[in-house]
């Protein structure tokens, strides 16, 4: 890793540039609609004097030290920038690892790979006389994007991340109340994609005895049973955000909340967070050049750690966690979560079921938040009655307070999965990531 | 047939000025552009994604270079004219900015200190272009400054507990702003009783955008919109009217040309009209493949062919005020809460955190959290009590009255 550029003295500066390549092919019906590529690169430069941050977004590399300049004359130098505390904490790594050049490199892979795995399943799943369907689609592709970081105190790091992706959705007329629902897969080559047929047709199994047997739910509170997707989803949006430092920097309400070693919830739960596992939130290196490490959230109910970019670690005097990360070349960075899971337990997901007498098994979700009181949206649930998953129900939300339901959760099951599926927005910045967890009983949530 | 070369095109300037925790953060600057070369001919397009610039020579070279890639396109390019519209009103540089954003702080700061805040101070400058060999030379200029603020008493466990945010075209001395942030924050610590009868006052694009969704004619046609087979048919409310408008200025960096580059004759589509569905959207495609009306309204998309969708849609306004609307009934305006999805019924749960109940001119507090519940049909018929001819300070834009049930 050789650096170029030369850098404004008393000040600090880095240059992030962004390297991607996606390339999608779509079909909807039978008939080819999506059938793309595209290249992108870009830049961002920073400058800092210690009081304000000055930053450029550049498409042309070529100029990178033009605004890295032209950002020098804006700020104010600084002798002691470099005593900083939050400069001080910056990391001067140098590495390089990239893992998708060559053969491996999506924008080397022939498009007819991609349709040879389109086909496939449209050969495989999609019987265009299924009973009632209105629509299907299938989609293969994939995303690559590389990244280097570049700073005045010396650190150089470059790194690449690639994921294919295929998708499979059919949709129900179901006379005027249409529904529909599929399936995602991941792998980091097309080929690793193929061996999900039978999931999605199982999966389509259920989304039609689910449009044709479903009924409302009567509202109210119920011991629910959580997917393990569900799991990921409130170990997420709904606990994950607030470990999150950079809302709480100077806040004492939160600060006093969210103090360390304090029981924040029942001894079943641990919650960690991890930039360097090879899934869909892997960054190596965050975009300060901080090297990514495990963090442990909640530990066996007890908070051990939050994350954090320099900033945040030096107003509350912690350790870098290497969850700097901005959306692309055009965002500065903000404190996010990279693969952020609750850890699986020993209880068998039949022996969870058989062990409630009376609840709601939430089996799918498409998003939730997660405030004091946290949301989920179900897409499909279950009423569980004496021990046994019984009619599909139709529920519109689950909420709880999350201080709460951390104490609620009294079954961890050892079905423990980490779904890739996830893109992450905070303050108008997406940021890929991955959830995990297993299933999971919670005494009470309010259900509607 | 010769090859048509045709170029649709973005240059974007954004500075911002970002505040954390009542302190200046970062100033940020973006200049992007962004442009799609196609080629026309024998029935194909071949098209290139440039984000960054790239000569107009080699664009339209690797629009050709992959054969492999062009795609079906059995439909003619549009003709067109000459046609450029500038909206934007006035020029404001770096340094206004970064006064602005100070003096908004410091009256946040000076009057409510039993906050925090987050500010984001935005100008945005942006053109569109559209040109191609058939004559077609069209552009649209736009400029905006935008005010973000997010706020969290010091006392609350939230990570947040509101935010607020408007457009200007032309900064004015402040008054917006102080109304606005007097009205969120003035009455925050005074709890208000939940009314039996709730209505909420908000700004109508999430609800909108669901209904725009079930009229795009591909899915009516299919039979996978709940307006399926419901053309012609009254739907929903008397006083509910739904048009894509493309002169609205009362939007920000709206086109008058569809991703095709097909202009509408008035630059306006009626979608539906006293409650009754006139037309779904539909692009080239979609109006050949399924034979209904082409209503010139495809999505621009700058790496592939286009879909239907991408149009500027607005309620038309009623002719009475918010408070005339209200008639000495009080509203809700939700500050943080969460949707859920239509379910099969089209019900949906809203579940709000936090809000504030006023009159329609006076805030009287701010409400606990409470649940209340909707459906599609009735959000824009039974339920639906009309668009305000006025932008009162709670947006400083179009909003809604809505009739809901409390869970």
């Amino acid at each position: 890793m050789k650096q170029q550029y030369h850098f404004p003295e008393n000040l600090y500066s880095d240059i992030r540039i962004q390297e991607s390549y996606s390339t999608n092919l779509g079909m909807y019906n039978g008939e080819l609609t999506r059938d793309n590529a595209t290249s992108n690169v870009g830049a961002l430069v920073r400058v800092y004097d210690g009081k304000l941050w000055y930053t450029s977004s550049v498409n042309d590399l070529e100029k990178i030290q033009d605004e890295l300049d032209a950002l020098a004359k804006l700020a104010t130098p600084n002798e002691n920038i470099y005593e900083d505390p939050a400069i001080k904490l910056l990391e001067v790594n140098v590495d390089e690892r990239l893992q998708y050049t060559g053969e491996k490199f999506l924008g080397n892979i022939a498009r007819s790979r991609f349709l040879t795995v389109l086909n496939h399943y449209v050969d495989a799943c999609i019987d265009p006389e299924y009973p009632d369907m209105t629509s299907w689609s299938i989609s293969v592709g994939g995303d690559y994007e590389k990244k280097s970081f570049y700073s005045s105190k010396g650190c150089a790091v470059a790194w690449d991340y690639q994921l294919c992706s295929l998708n499979v959705y059919m949709s129900f007329g179901n006379n005027g109340e249409p529904m529909g629902g599929g399936k995602n897969f991941f792998g980091m080559m097309p080929e690793d994609l193929y061996g999900h047929e039978q999931e999605f047709l199982s999966e389509r199994d259920r989304l039609v005895d689910y449009i044709a047997n479903a009924v409302d739910v009567e509202p109210g509170e119920y011991t629910c049973i959580l997917s393990p997707i569900t799991t990921a989803m409130f170990a997420h949006e709904s606990f994950g955000h607030k470990s999150e430092a950079d809302f709480m920097l100077n806040d004492k309400t939160l600060r006093d909340e969210w103090v360390m070693g304090k029981k924040v919830g029942s001894e079943l739960v641990s919650i960690c967070d991890s930039g360097d596992m090879p899934n869909h939130g892997y960054i190596p290196y965050d975009d300060e050049g901080t090297r990514a490490r495990e963090t442990w959230l909640i530990k066996e109910g007890v908070l051990t750690g939050r994350l954090h970019d320099s900033n945040s670690a030096s107003v509350l005097g912690e350790e870098l966690t290497g969850n700097s990360r901005a959306q692309d070349y055009r965002m500065r960075p903000l404190v996010r979560m990279t693969n952020t899971f609750m850890k699986g337990g020993t209880d068998s997901f039949d022996d969870i079921i058989a062990d409630t007498k009376d609840g709601i098994y939430v089996y799918m979700v498409s998003n939730g938040t997660g405030n004091s009181t946290f949301v989920l949206n179900p897409v499909i649930c279950y009423r569980i009655r004496d021990g046994k998953i019984c009619e599909p129900l139709r529920v519109r939300m689950v909420t709880g307070s999350v201080f709460q339901t951390l104490f609620d959760i009294d079954r961890v099951g050892s079905d423990f999965e980490l779904f890739d599926t996830y893109y992450c927005g905070k303050l108008g910045q997406g940021a890929r990531v991955s959830a995990g967890g297993p299933t999971i009983r919670v005494k009470k949530l309010q259900v509607s | 047939m010769a090859a048509i070369k045709e170029k649709h095109g973005t240059h974007c300037e954004v500075n911002t000025m970002s505040y954390e925790e009542n302190k200046p953060k970062a100033f940020e600057r973006l200049n992007l552009d962004e442009s799609s070369y196609r080629v026309y001919e024998d029935g194909k397009v071949g098209i290139f994604h440039c984000i960054g610039t790239v000569s107009d020579e080699e664009g339209y070279a690797k629009a050709q270079a992959d054969p492999e890639r062009a795609r079906p396109y059995p439909f003619s390019p549009e003709a067109g004219s000459t046609r450029f519209r500038d909206l934007s009103e006035t020029e404001f540089s770096a340094g206004e900015l970064m006064a602005l954003a100070e003096e908004y702080m410091k009256y946040l700061t000076d009057n409510y200190p039993q906050f925090t805040f987050s500010g984001k101070f935005t100008t945005t400058r942006q053109t569109d272009t559209f040109t191609n060999d058939l004559g077609a030379d069209y552009s649209n200029s736009d400029a905006s400054v935008g005010v973000g603020i997010m706020f969290k008493h010091k006392d609350s466990k939230n990570i947040m507990d509101g935010d607020f945010e408007f457009n200007m075209r032309t900064p004015d001395d402040g008054t917006k702003f102080r109304e606005m942030a007097d009205l969120y924050l003035g009455k925050w610590d005074t709890v208000a009783e939940i009314p039996e009868d709730v209505i909420l006052d908000m700004q109508y694009y999430g609800f909108a955008g669901s209904l725009v969704s079930e009229l795009d004619a591909e899915e009516m046609s299919l039979g996978n919109s709940r307006l399926s087979g419901k053309l012609g048919e009254k739907v929903f409310a008397d006083s509910f009217t739904l048009e894509h408008d493309a002169t609205d200025k009362e939007s920000w960096y709206t086109r008058f040309w569809d991703g095709e580059g097909c202009v509408i004759p008035g630059d306006k589509l009626l979608l539906i009209e006293n409650g009754v569905i006139k037309t779904g959207y539909s692009d080239k495609r979609v109006a050949d493949k399924y034979g209904v009306p082409h209503t010139k309204t495809a999505g621009r998309n700058f790496g592939d062919l286009t879909y239907p969708g991408g149009m500027n849609v607005r309620i038309r306004r009623s002719d009475k005020t918010i408070r005339e609307l209200l008639d000495g009934r009080l509203a809700v305006i939700p500050i943080d809460y969460t949707r859920s999805q239509l379910d099969q019924k089209g019900d949906m749960t809203i579940v709000i955190n936090s809000s504030l109940l006023w009159d329609g001119d006076k805030v009287i507090g701010r409400l606990p959290e409470f649940k209340v519940k909707t459906n599609f049909y009735d959000i824009f018929g039974k339920d639906f009590r009309g668009v305000g001819s006025d932008d009162p300070a709670t947006y400083h834009d179009k909003q809604m009255l809505l009739h809901v049930e409390r869970v």
